[in-house]
């Protein structure tokens, strides 16, 4: 089948016609068996508000709408495509979710989806989130997500000549702020050491390091590198004490 | 529970009469604070509650109920993206916390929520979420003081996960077990939830008639003046749209059909609230979209809101409650340029504006140099007209700092810091461990 005779306007992609249906039918039901699955869609009325109110769908081929459709028609074929790309045109504002007169949350659905995808190593997340790794390393890694360092002018040149100005002498910058606030520039803040142990365990125990090594192999190196020499630093300094 | 009733004690109340018209809801979320008291008499949570030492002010969410704000003994849950992309944004709320004489815990052993990294890629789930914001929330409970949440998407992911753990035993097995392992319930094994979650613009609305004092006697006293100021609002959508029945509404701000922190303190303050098209549209941050597919970004944010806001109401200033649109209106700016599109307009944060109005250093505290986009012409409006001075006094400041550290002068540094206005020199901490950072070490300066 390419495409769908309503809404779903891009012709069924190659990679999920070569796809067997069992695995296809097996990655919905895993988006389904999500407990939140059932908390985010309850009925459709095909209004469009939703649609009509989503950002994404301004510029993008992405529709809300679209995503609950398929889901209460159970159109596997088409899920399985949007789980490649179609999802991450999402802004996840969930504007979808205030306005919809059902109380669906499109947005939420989508989350579920992507988080589907990287868990069964999709290519097309691989391709995607290949320029967020700097982000996945510092929140894996530190437990801050964006810090001072990372706005270098190089990867922000559309925001204006300023930038180049900011970033001059920014250690300084930040010590002349009068609070204890803002004054690491590689993390947001100084995340204290015992702080990011506990994360990690948090991330060994919910699979999130599994998932990153399905993503990116080599920056699942990399983020282990530094995970683990923190945790050796952590032991001495308990030895100490 | 209809309004006007309520059990004694309960954390569930609404007041005798509804406070504005208010719509039937087929969302129930009122109902997870009745559920919590049941999972608390079972002993399965601990809810950390608002006491009298909070000192607690009562605000209205979109379904009528009264949501208790703490405004004292905060535990300041900061944000990344304020910390490491708007520093007067924090900076300006500790401000008013000295300013306030409030008592509060500015501490290391917190991550971030983690959340945007969720809505971004994807790469976390529902029991990671849970783990990290209970961890946080415990640390605050266990230090005495209350939770308060700087990021919007902090506040509107921590909204969500606790009504997800409320209604699924299921997500509450399987992170109670990590919390264990972390040593993160209580010492008769309950999970700690707090009584409300609260985020920083929540406080600010609870605050804005102190705010209005300081401001009428000492922003105005320094000749400032808000009340020509133009302001258009933007809300954030991961604090009114992520769990909507969770954030305030007023009977003062349209009737309490639209999200009232933000717009409340500015009215409170005098300055000209102007409605604007499109005032629902999101900035188009997108969380993945800032950072790698930014010609959606840039496209929305000038388009739906820059050119409109431009157009239709000639704003001076877009007031923001949140770190991702404060950067995507105020970093956007620029690139319209390319093609004709170019509508300048300042941007700062609810928070960020009070404390110019209430006479903060625009350069030291509210830290107005990080800006792209231009805030002199508001500056000039609001009566700021000594800003050049203050901008070159805080230029000689950090030239002088990097000089000196360049030159491995440290014993100078730190003299020059003892003499240095400092609001707040150092964090309080609360646990006896050394400080060590999750980074490399990186002392701030040697001593």
């Amino acid at each position: 089948m390419d495409g769908h005779i309503y809404g779903y306007n891009l012709p069924i992609s190659e990679k999920t016609k070569s796809v067997p249906w069992e695995e296809k039918v097996r990655i919905i039901e895993e988006v389904k068996s999500d407990f939140r699955f059932k908390e985010y869609i309850f009925g459709c009325l095909n209004c469009g508000v939703c649609t009509a109110s989503c950002p994404s769908n301004r510029f993008f081929d992405y529709s809300p709408r679209e995503i609950v459709q398929r889901f209460l028609e159970e159109d596997v074929e088409v899920l399985y495509d949007m789980m490649h790309e179609y999802i991450w045109a999402c802004s996840q504002c969930f504007t979808c979710w205030i306005r919809c007169p059902f109380v669906n949350n499109p947005g939420g659905l989508v989350a579920i989806m992507r988080e589907v995808a990287v868990r069964n190593a999709f290519e097309a997340t691989k391709d995607l989130l290949k320029p967020y790794g700097r982000v996945l390393l510092k929140v894996m890694t530190t437990g801050n997500q964006l810090s001072a360092d990372m706005l270098q002018p190089d990867f922000f040149p559309d925001w204006g000549p300023k930038m180049a100005d900011n970033m001059e002498n920014l250690r300084a910058k930040r010590m002349a702020i009068p609070f204890d606030v803002g004054k690491s520039v590689k993390t947001a803040w100084e995340v204290s050491l015992e702080t990011a142990i506990e994360m990690y365990t948090i991330w060994r125990e919910t699979g999130i390091f599994e998932m990153l090594e399905k993503l990116d192999p080599n920056l699942y190196n990399v983020i282990m590198d530094i995970v683990e020499e923190n945790e050796e630093r952590y032991e001495e300094m308990y030895e100490e004490e | 529970m209809a309004h006007g009733h309520h059990k004694e004690g309960s954390i569930l109340m609404y007041p005798e009469k509804p406070p504005f018209p208010l719509k039937e809801y087929h969302a129930h979320y009122d109902h997870i604070f009745e559920m919590m008291e049941e999972l608390e008499a079972k002993g399965e949570i601990l809810i950390h509650r608002i006491t009298e030492e909070h000192q607690p002010v009562h605000v209205y969410t979109r379904t009528g109920r009264i949501k208790v704000i703490p405004t004292n003994k905060l535990w300041h849950h900061k944000s990344c993206g304020q910390c490491g992309n708007i520093p007067g944004y924090p900076a300006s709320v500790f401000w008013f916390m000295n300013k306030f004489g409030l008592d509060y815990l500015n501490e290391p052993h917190q991550t971030s929520c983690t959340a945007w990294n969720y809505h971004g890629s994807g790469t976390s789930n529902p029991v990671a979420l849970a783990a990290v914001w209970l961890r946080n929330m415990h640390q605050a409970w266990k230090t005495g003081y209350y939770p308060l949440i700087h990021c919007g998407t902090s506040f509107g992911s921590y909204k969500e996960t606790r009504e997800q753990l409320i209604m699924n035993k299921e997500l509450r097995d399987a992170v109670k077990p990590i919390l264990k392992k972390l040593g993160r319930l209580t010492e008769d094994g309950r999970i700690v939830i707090p009584q409300e979650v609260v985020h920083y613009s929540e406080w600010v609305h609870a605050m804005r008639y102190k705010i209005k004092e300081l401001y009428e006697k000492e922003g105005k006293a320094k000749g400032i003046d808000v009340s020509n100021v133009r302001v258009a609002i933007h809300n954030a959508c991961h604090t009114y749209k992520m769990i909507a029945d969770d954030y305030p509404y007023d009977p003062e701000v349209f009737n309490g059909q639209r999200p009232a922190a933000s717009t409340a303190v500015m009215q409170a303050l005098g300055a000209q609230v102007v409605d604007y098209s499109t005032w629902y549209d999101c900035c188009g941050f997108g969380f993945r979209h800032i950072l790698t597919e930014r010609e959606f970004t840039r496209s929305f944010a000038i388009q739906r809101k820059l050119k409109v806001i431009y157009e239709e109401v000639k704003a001076d200033v877009i007031i923001t409650h949140d770190t991702g649109c404060t950067t995507t209106f105020e970093k956007n700016q620029w690139i319209g340029k390319a093609h004709g599109m170019f509508y300048p307009v300042a941007v700062m944060s609810d928070v960020m504006f009070a404390a110019l109005a209430c006479g903060a250093h625009p350069f030291k505290v509210v830290q107005l140099y990080w800006n792209c986009s231009a805030y002199e012409p508001l500056l000039e409006k609001m009566g700021i007209t000594n800003w050049r001075e203050l901008k070159k006094e805080w230029e000689d400041t950090v030239k002088y700092i990097a000089e000196l550290e360049k030159a491995g002068k440290y014993d100078e540094l730190m003299e020059f810091f003892k003499t240095y206005d400092l609001y707040e020199p150092y964090s309080r901490t609360s646990t006896g461990m050394p400080k060590a950072s999750a980074t490399a070490a990186m002392p701030l300066f040697k001593s």
